[in-house]
């Protein structure tokens, strides 16, 4: 009668599942991600989540949720489709970088060199995605209100929550207005910064529906592992030969 | 960190990581909560391994600058984004909040949540999922329009012209009074509360109430009191009550600790009658038919019940029926209950069903969307009772006991009345319940629980077993009483019915046809719905919010609905309905070391309130009906009567409005309507709000006094009902404050609401405030001499010995506990003067507690036996007595004593209102990523959906011809223009854009909330002179609360539930014109 209590949140399980991976030899793991629609909200905490994880400016987003209505009333459904950067094993967007700056790490994850990176946006074109956005220095904050003693006011409110970027990739990037990531291709990189240091990517965390599953592929024991075997497994563009390590489940 | 990068560079970045940085191997330490070690070959070289895994995984980044996952680094507190309060854990980096995640210790964001004892250090690398506005509250704290200073008005009201003041000068001003805007005298707090003496407001409550009850005459009442009746607002009304009465405290979102320093100035200090909450904006018809559903037989009334409801415990449930609730998007629901629903459905195929007209992205993940029409919510009840009684799909078994002893030899822990008797009036309606002395026999008398009270008289309740009638007592769990369910018949040449019988009667008043045309559904679909909610025992719950209360008839559409669950016997089952349950913090409990109740001088407030809470011909008003407006015996905290009454002056004047974290303008359906009364000083001489910017309600302020957000505060958020497990969470400050720093009682603390209250009780004087005032040598200073002992209360525990008191933190915590606040200035944290307040006893367990943000009982624990372990445990009332007896103040018609369906909309009066030619029916939703009027700007949320718009049918497209993008404005009966006319800012045009949905009933059309502002930055603002530059991105979309309907018969407040007190949400006709 009824289902049994929880032992655990999929949170937990899929934690345990990164230290595992975090123990192999790195050339071992294959970051894998996959979401299953049936259990997506359209909620958008990932797509904020990764916002506030990212310190992302206006204009750049690495995982929207695409909204949908099916059918006619009153047979209707609603599609949500998140969409993060789909990993590609074999990623269009890396050959067409002029300065190898964007390529995949040996997890199989794409980066962007934001050193070498020189905003040419050939990677936006090249994603049949559209996974990848342009940081051209905007601010949340532009053209809000100053009134120095009576409201915290624009320079507060920027210093509180733009001013200083993510710390993406583990590294302290310059305050902002002063070099990358301003200028660059960004795209998401599966929290990388995150997962060295033991936690889940961000869109996983604060997956209100627990939609979104990730870990190793080459882990056999691991969560995403076992939800790669589902018949409702399907990924996205498969005739464009991609080969996204992000996983859809239908 | 470029692949090309060498080691010394790596090593470098990491030098040059912030203080309080990565520890590697700290972050290598296998937790015994993830498993790691049970995952390596051992300890040693398992360590030694990951070492090296972990730079090599480093390969593409450094690790230095990533600190957000460091336990020094974190503050466990709750959000407050919206009404849910979910747990969470504040990471702060350089000072500054960097990042909110979901705290793992809270079950609001994670199931089941991490166990208690969890060290910090484990719980620093889990965290639990938040929703989009949660993840966003760090632009609620940064928020370029938040005032850090006190502001007074420079123009008229509603110019939004002001002057920025010191916070010493406006206290003295509100206190002292005078002219204050050079509009001639203006009474200050001190004149309109000037009766401090609280054994002459209790002489004086005594005999106004004698007065009332026609004991005693207006003559002698007014020779008794000669020399005070200077201090009641009518000597001829002396149960209108004191002139303190007319100063009036009105909030919008509040929560405990701050409730209690409120209620502290304002009820025990300021001795006023008039401090109301929200409730009735929200979802006030469920909480007070609830409450009167939890009324308990208590020495002869029905009395007691608790403002509260039920709702699912979601995470256990075989079938959900969610009506008017929509838990994807709010409803308490995203974080807590949406994992347990897709859990249920992906792993367990449990089937989910939503009554909603608009297909709501809860509805998307159903099993069975029910588009039902607005009107028609109770009419689906009233099918799905039909269809339970005519296929008997009921639990007899349970609805058979009639008292505690028969529910607890059945193994139920609640009981119901169904078999209890009800006489008939002459006109054979049902009237109160058959008793004893109707049968002859003679009551019984008792002695009171209080033995000095005396005793009073027991008339046991009937019901009937077999062919013979049975008398009970409804408490009394000796002696089992079970009865018939359908009784229609003569006892003692008295005409009586059972309660089930009247409800039967009612649900086949029409057939399950004529319901489901009523409801607007296909009677296959209630009936697949029907069966699946009763094919699960006590694993089924019907889970009701706004969409069932907030209609003229709320209160009648809660009940029927409860009733449905009452079928099935759902109540303390695991999958059935559950209630809240927190740890109490007060300081009540034995055990508990602070009581933080005490109040020297304490005046208990008495006299009639502005929201005439009472009955109206019981009162020295009553010249017959209608009255002038509308009573409210069975209902509580009516937000949509305060300014209104106050406009009207019914049944006074108030002298001075404060109004703390609520916009009652932009909130409420007709909001609009209070503008006119708002603007005129005349009508309410002096108005104060407590506010984070300057709202659409605060605009109309004489003072705005900035208060701290959510991230800088303190408040003791409690639970939902949904909620099984006992917890008791808080927020604490976890940001620096942002607001001017401001000196009270000698003390520097930041202005906020505690530094006004506080302010305000120096400069008055109060007895309950300041040195001692908690008891001796406990002072009431600083906002922690409050919060502080109440934690301590949740870290003491509940029981006597001691037994449950938390653990001590260890000095390892300890360290981490003063290292996660060394961003906090001392004016909120000093970790001497806090220990000090608690005393070093018991200071390391209130450590503990604050490390975890809260107190909570495990999820397991929750459940026992399949029954829930907190239990609700009591009679659940399904007639009404009360009402019976009680006459309608504008018809003076008893109240209909139990649960049917009405037909909507009506006015206060009863009568219905069409409004021909008016097409379509507004009704309003969540939209997930707003908070109806304060999430604007929040700017990343304002990216993923910059604009709400006017949903409407495709089909109604079609006949309307209307696509979407088109420009619209929304026109009412009671608002033929389609405007709001905001005074001195003008008419603001309600107009917004059309968006076509399949998704949507036709006949409706529907905006979310939260947009359509044009205060809080949204819209011209000047301080000091200077015009501040407003932001397009915070007045886009559509706020079309103007077009709901005003009531014809009040004038100037919406529609109306005369018994549950909601504002009417659902039920306005408009009709959309092209602009």
């Amino acid at each position: 009668m009824g289902m049994p209590l929880p032992v655990e949140d999929h949170l937990i399980t899929m934690q345990r599942d990164l230290k595992r991976a975090l123990a192999k030899e790195p050339g071992h793991v294959r970051w894998t991600m996959v979401i299953d629609l049936a259990r997506c909200i359209g909620c958008h905490a990932c797509t904020i989540g990764c916002v506030a994880e990212n310190k992302l400016p206006p204009g750049v987003v690495y995982r929207p949720v695409v909204e949908e209505e099916l059918g006619r009333y009153p047979d209707v459904r609603r599609r949500f489709t998140p969409r993060p950067c789909q990993q590609c094993q074999n990623p269009p967007c890396t050959k067409v970088c002029p300065v190898t700056a964007t390529y995949k790490n040996a997890q199989g994850v794409v980066v962007v060199d934001y050193d070498r990176c020189i905003g040419c946006r050939y990677c936006l074109v090249a994603c049949p995605y559209n996974a990848r956005t342009s940081d051209f220095g905007e601010w949340y904050v532009k053209g809000t209100a100053m009134a120095e003693g009576k409201l915290v006011g624009r320079e507060k409110a920027g210093q509180g929550y733009e001013a200083t970027p993510a710390a993406e990739y583990g590294r302290q990037w310059p305050v902002r207005g002063q070099g990358s990531p301003m200028g660059n291709a960004r795209k998401c990189h599966f929290c990388l910064h995150r997962l060295a240091v033991g936690l889940l990517p961000a869109c996983v965390t604060t997956c209100v529906g627990r939609a979104t599953y990730f870990g190793d592929r080459n882990d056999a024991a691991s969560l995403v592992s076992e939800l790669l075997g589902s018949p409702r497994l399907r990924t996205l563009k498969p005739e464009l030969g991609t080969q996204p390590a992000v996983y859809y489940l239908n | 960190m470029s692949r090309r990068r060498g080691d010394a560079e790596m090593l470098k970045s990491q030098a040059q990581a912030p203080a309080g940085g990565l520890d590697r191997r700290d972050f290598l330490k296998c937790s015994a909560l993830l498993g790691g070690s049970l995952a390596l070959a051992g300890a040693l070289p398992a360590a030694l391994r990951l070492a090296q895994a972990g730079e090599a995984h480093a390969q593409d980044q450094a690790t230095g600058a990533y600190v957000h996952h460091l336990p020094e680094n974190q503050i466990m507190s709750v959000c407050q984004q919206c009404n849910t309060n979910c747990g969470i854990k504040v990471k702060i980096v350089d000072g500054r909040v960097a990042k909110i995640d979901g705290s793992p210790y809270n079950p609001f964001t994670m199931t089941p949540q991490l166990p208690y004892a969890t060290p910090l250090k484990e719980a620093a690398k889990v965290e639990g999922a938040l929703c989009p506005k949660g993840q966003a509250g760090i632009q609620t704290l940064y928020d370029p329009y938040r005032i850090v200073k006190v502001l007074k008005r420079a123009g008229k009201r509603g110019e939004n012209k002001w002057r920025a003041i010191a916070f010493e000068q406006a206290v003295a001003e509100i206190v002292e009074g005078g002219n204050l805007f050079g509009e001639g005298p203006v009474e200050g707090l001190k004149d309109i509360c000037a009766l401090r003496d609280a054994k002459v407001h209790e002489a004086l409550a005594k005999d106004a109430a004698a007065v009332a009850g026609k004991k005693m005459t207006l003559e002698e009442f007014k020779a008794k009191h000669a020399e005070n009746l200077k201090y009641l607002i009518d000597p001829e009304h002396p149960d209108l009550g004191p002139r303190n009465n007319q100063f009036c405290f009105n909030w919008g979102r509040l929560k405990g600790g701050r409730s209690e320093l409120i209620k502290r100035l304002v009820n025990d200090g300021l001795g006023t009658n008039n401090a109301h909450g929200h409730t009735t904006v929200c979802q006030g018809s469920l909480y007070f038919t609830c409450k009167a559903m939890s009324d308990q037989f208590v020495e002869g009334k029905f009395t007691g019940g608790s403002k509260f409801y039920w709702q699912a415990d979601t995470g256990n449930c075989e079938f959900i029926l969610f009506v008017g609730a929509n838990p994807a998007e709010a409803n308490y629901g995203p974080p807590h209950r949406m994992p347990k629903v897709t859990r249920l459905q992906s792993e367990g195929g449990v089937k989910i069903a939503v009554a909603d007209p608009r297909l709501s992205k809860t509805a998307a993940r159903a099993w069975k969307w029910l588009p039902v029409r607005p009107e028609g919510v109770g009419a689906l009840g009233m099918a799905m009772i039909n269809w339970i009684m005519e296929n008997r799909r009921f639990d007899a078994r349970y609805l058979a006991c009639a008292n505690k002893g028969a529910a607890k030899a059945a193994g139920e822990p609640t009981w119901t009345q169904a078999t209890w008797l009800v006489k008939l009036t002459p006109e054979g309606k049902p009237g109160p319940f058959l008793r004893a002395s109707d049968l002859g026999i003679a009551p019984v008398k008792r002695p009171k629980a209080k033995a000095e009270e005396g005793e009073w008289e027991f008339d046991a309740f009937v019901a009937l077993a077999g062919d013979k009638p049975v008398t009970f007592d409804p408490n009394d769990d000796k002696n089992a009483v079970t009865g018939d369910l359908l009784v229609d018949r003569e006892i003692n040449g008295l005409k009586a019915k059972s309660v089930f019988q009247i409800y039967k009667e009612a649900a086949t008043a029409k057939s399950f046809k004529q319901w489901a045309e009523l409801a607007g559904l296909e009677p296959a679909d209630i009936d697949e719905v029907a069966w699946e909610f009763t094919n699960h025992v006590e694993r089924a719950a019907a889970d009701l919010h706004r969409g069932v209360s907030q209609h003229t008839q709320g209160f009648y559409n809660v009940v029927v609905w409860m009733f449905v669950n009452i079928l099935i016997g759902n109540h303390d089952w695991m999958g059935g309905l559950a209630k809240a349950t927190t740890y109490g913090y007060d300081g009540k409990k034995e055990g508990q070391p602070f009581d933080t109740s005490k109040s020297p001088g304490k005046i208990k407030p008495w006299g009639l309130d502005i929201i005439r809470h009472g009955v109206y011909d019981k009162s020295t008003l009553f010249q017959g009906y209608p009255a002038k407006r509308v009573w409210y015996p069975f209902a509580t905290d009516i937000y949509q009567e305060v300014i209104p009454s106050a406009g009207d002056m019914y049944p006074y004047q108030i002298k001075a409005l404060m109004i703390y974290m609520g916009t009652p303008v932009y909130a409420l359906p007709a909001g609009h309507a209070l503008v006119e009364i708002l603007r005129d000083p005349k009508k309410i001489p002096l108005i104060i709000a407590s506010d984070i910017t300057v709202g659409e309600t605060s605009i109309y302020a004489d003072y705005v006094f900035p208060d701290l957000t959510y991230l800088e505060r303190w408040e003791f958020s409690g639970s939902h009902p949904s909620m099984a497990p006992k917890i008791g969470p808080f927020r604490q400050p976890a940001a620096a404050p942002l607001t001017e720093t401001v000196t009270v009682y000698g003390e520097k603390m930041p202005l906020s609401l505690e530094s006004l209250l506080l302010g305000l009780a120096e400069k008055l004087g109060l007895k309950n405030f300041g040195p001692n005032a908690l008891g001796e040598g406990r002072h009431l200073r600083r906002q922690e001499d409050m919060y502080l002992r109440m934690v301590a209360n949740l870290a003491a525990g509940e029981k006597a010995d001691g037994s449950d008191r938390v653990p001590a933190a260890s000095p390892e915590e300890m360290e981490i506990f003063i290292k996660a606040r060394r961003h906090l200035p001392p004016t909120v944290f000093d970790a001497a003067r806090w220990r000090a307040v608690v005393g070093p006893e018991l200071w390391p367990h209130v450590v503990y507690v604050l490390n975890r943000g809260g107190r909570f009982q495990e999820y397991a624990k929750a459940f026992k036996d399949g029954q829930l372990t907190n239990k609700y445990g009591k009679m659940v009332g399904i007639y009404f007595d009360n009402l019976a007896k009680t006459k309608h103040s504008m018809t003076g018609q008893t109240y209909l004593p139990h649960g049917d369906y009405l037909p909507g909309p009506a006015d206060c009066t009863g009568k219905l209102i069409e409004d021909p030619g008016y097409d379509l029916t507004l009704i309003t939703y969540k939209a997930v990523t707003q908070t109806k009027s304060r999430t604007v700007g929040n700017y990343w949320l304002q990216a993923v959906y910059p604009e709400n718009r006017l949903d409407i049918s495709a089909a109604d497209a079609l006949r309307m011809g209307l696509k979407d993008g088109d420009l619209v404005k929304v026109v009412s009966a009671s608002n033929s223009e389609g405007v709001w006319d905001l005074g001195p800012l003008g008419k603001k045009p309600m107009a917004g854009k059309v968006k076509v949905l399949e998704g949507m009933r036709p006949g409706v059309v529907a905006f979310s909330l939260g947009h359509g502002h044009w205060a809080q930055g949204a819209g011209a603002w000047e301080i000091d002179g200077v015009a501040l530059t407003p932001d397009s991105r915070r007045a886009t979309g559509i706020h079309a609360n103007a077009a709901m309907r005003l009531d014809p018969v009040l004038g100037n407040t919406g529609l109306v539930d005369v018994v549950g007190g909601s504002a009417v949400f659902y039920q306005s006709r408009v009709k959309l014109i092209r602009v």
